[in-house]
């Protein structure tokens, strides 16, 4: 018959053991502690030094918390262990599942003449900058070489609707090809709605593709990023946007901005537009370092911490509003909170490590060439081929993904041994951005004090973590936005 | 002209390493000289070009703190490095991508 314990064995432990954690001032007066899992917990400052010297009598309830987020343990658990390195493996399971997010370049001719493109448009007429369908079926035959169950193809430009007999040729070949792969084969084309026609509406429907537009925020703000013939990007994209809907799905067709000079005075502006168009959310981007951004000096037009200014007045008011009965997320908040707030990655590029360069995605640019990320591309518009991992024509798939450019790039940017980043606290939120700091730095690990990067997003996390602690309210917002369905 | 600060630092209470880590931090806003000397190790600091000296008295008070902070975060990291190695061991022991 089992018996229970004695009664000596069920009495409160006060001797415990550290179990590997990290720390970071959150602010004058608090830390904040992460453990191997990237579950954080705040506590006052003066308390850090004697909980790990062990000369600090913890209360009951600090010690039920820290042993909960596994920060400590009593003598021989083995509990802890096994919950840490369940959630180190749940976090980096999609690692072993290898690249998802397959992007076509199927033309460089856009109708626009954005002054901050990434991509370094060529004008509609250019023929030679479209992708032949030749390389389209090279790289069907290297998509479907990656092992990952979930295949999803996004079509991109310039403007991919200027060539859309390919992304017809691209989705029907793909769609023949899955037949017999059995894949969760997705497509997706990045438009900005402006050339959209009801011919084109009616493949996309057919074939189940959703759209991803652009949208900088009110028409007088839109029309001057976003310059074409005629002035009429914003109209466009809202007729196309109705259009889309009403053919596809109200929640078919996604907005994504960027945020320029102009943009920064006027956050509260831009999410009413949002909130205008019935959009459930915003993603606030940064703009790139990359293709016109750099040649017109956009780029340079504004720094990190008038962007932060502008990201902070955004997420204050997208608050209020989720405060007031108005659901709306942030989408870069949201990604960073389920890193914090869950053991699931969601599997952001930028926020990755190892880098998600060429492993989580991979470009197959209009002229054949192989990139390991979107910004890869935008970086070889303007001369630099660092992140070219070879040609669709003339490379195997295991040249190209076995190739030095990509392995190095993963292996020297890895955060884990990064200088500073090693170290950090919030390294479990972050990303390597080999490409970004090769942009700027001319080193894919970059001197990290001196990273733009490192600077907003340690900033940005700190700055959620504060808000969460700061009210209860704002928190179980968080928590909502990070276990969306 | 660079502005300049001295600190000492005694051998027997931090570690080389720690004074690396802590002067890699500021460097963005000030440039560490470490020597060892007599059981001490002297840092000279220097401001970067376009300091200025509020900003340098700033960066001089973050990099003390830096230094503790990253003399605990040495102790932590000796005390937890085998039972860090441990989950790992386990948590990739278990990937299912490894042959025997």
């Amino acid at each position: 018959m089992s018996k229970f314990q004695k009664l000596e064995f069920y009495a409160q432990q006060q001797t415990y053991e550290l179990l590997p954690f990290k720390f970071d001032r959150l602010n004058d007066d608090e830390y904040v502690i992460t453990n191997m899992a990237g579950e954080f917990h705040v506590i006052p400052a003066p308390m850090l030094e004697p909980i790990i010297s062990k000369t600090f009598a913890l209360s009951p309830e600090l010690i039920a918390t820290l042993r909960s987020k596994q920060f400590i343990r009593f003598t021989n658990e083995q509990a802890p262990l096994q919950l840490l390195a369940l959630k180190i493996r749940t976090r980096l399971s999609r690692l072993a599942q290898f690249t998802n997010l397959h992007i076509f370049v199927v033309t460089l001719r856009c109708d626009h003449s954005c002054p901050y493109c990434q991509v370094s448009r060529q004008s509609e007429s250019k023929g030679e900058f479209d992708m032949t369908t030749e390389m389209a079926d090279k790289s069907l035959d290297f998509v479907f070489r990656s092992p990952n169950p979930a295949i999803k193809i996004e079509f991109q430009g310039g403007e991919p609707l200027l060539n859309f007999e390919m992304v017809k040729y691209v989705v029907l070949e793909a769609k023949k090809r899955n037949l017999k792969e059995g894949r969760d084969l997705r497509f997706v084309i990045a438009t900005t709605l402006s050339l959209l026609t009801d011919d084109m509406l009616d493949f996309c429907k057919q074939h189940n593709i959703v759209l991803s537009s652009s949208l900088d925020g009110p028409m007088d703000l839109h029309n001057a990023n976003r310059p074409r013939p005629g002035r009429d990007s914003h109209q466009r994209f809202e007729e196309g946007l109705k259009k889309a809907r009403a053919a596809l799905g109200y929640d078919q067709v996604s907005a994504l901005m960027t945020t320029t000079d102009k943009s920064l005075p006027r956050a509260r502006e831009i999410i009413d537009e949002y909130l205008r168009l019935g959009f459930d959310g915003i993603f606030l981007r940064t703009l790139s370092p990359y293709g016109f951004a750099i040649k017109t000096k956009k780029f340079m037009s504004y720094d990190t911490e008038r962007w932060l200014e502008f990201y902070k007045e955004g997420l204050e008011y997208i608050i209020e509003l989720n405060k007031s009965g108005i659901r709306f997320v942030e989408q870069y908040s949201a990604i960073v909170l389920t890193k914090m707030l869950t053991s699931g990655d969601p599997g952001f590029v930028d926020l990755m490590n190892p880098a998600g360069a060429g492993i989580a995605a991979i470009v197959f640019n209009y002229d054949g060439s192989v990139y390991a990320s979107d910004e890869s591309r935008m970086l070889a518009e303007m001369g630099d081929h660092t992140f070219r991992l070879g040609s669709i024509l003339e490379h195997s798939y295991e040249e190209i993904i076995l190739s030095d450019q990509l392995l190095d790039a993963l292996e020297n940017s890895f955060t884990l041994s990064a200088p500073m980043c090693s170290d950090c606290a919030f390294e479990p939120y972050c990303g390597a951005e080999p490409v970004y700091h090769h942009a700027i730095h001319k080193d894919v690990v970059a001197r990290k004090p001196e990273s733009a990067f490192c600077k907003r997003n340690m900033s940005i996390f700190k700055h959620l973590i504060e808000l969460m602690g700061s009210d209860e309210q704002t928190k179980r917002i968080f928590m909502g936005w990070a276990n969306r369905c | 002209m660079a502005l300049s600060d001295t600190l000492v630092f005694d051998e027997r209470l931090y570690d080389a390493q720690v004074l690396q880590k802590a002067a890699y931090r500021s460097i963005n806003s000030l440039t560490v000289d470490i020597t060892s000397t007599g059981g001490q190790f002297i840092c000279a600091l220097s401001s970067n070009i376009g300091v200025d000296e509020p900003s340098f008295l700033t960066a001089v008070q973050e990099f003390k703190k830096d230094v503790l902070d990253y003399q605990l975060r040495h102790r932590l990291n000796v005390e937890t490095q085998p039972i860090k190695n441990l989950i790992l061991g386990l948590a990739f022991s278990k990937t299912g991508l490894t042959s025997e």
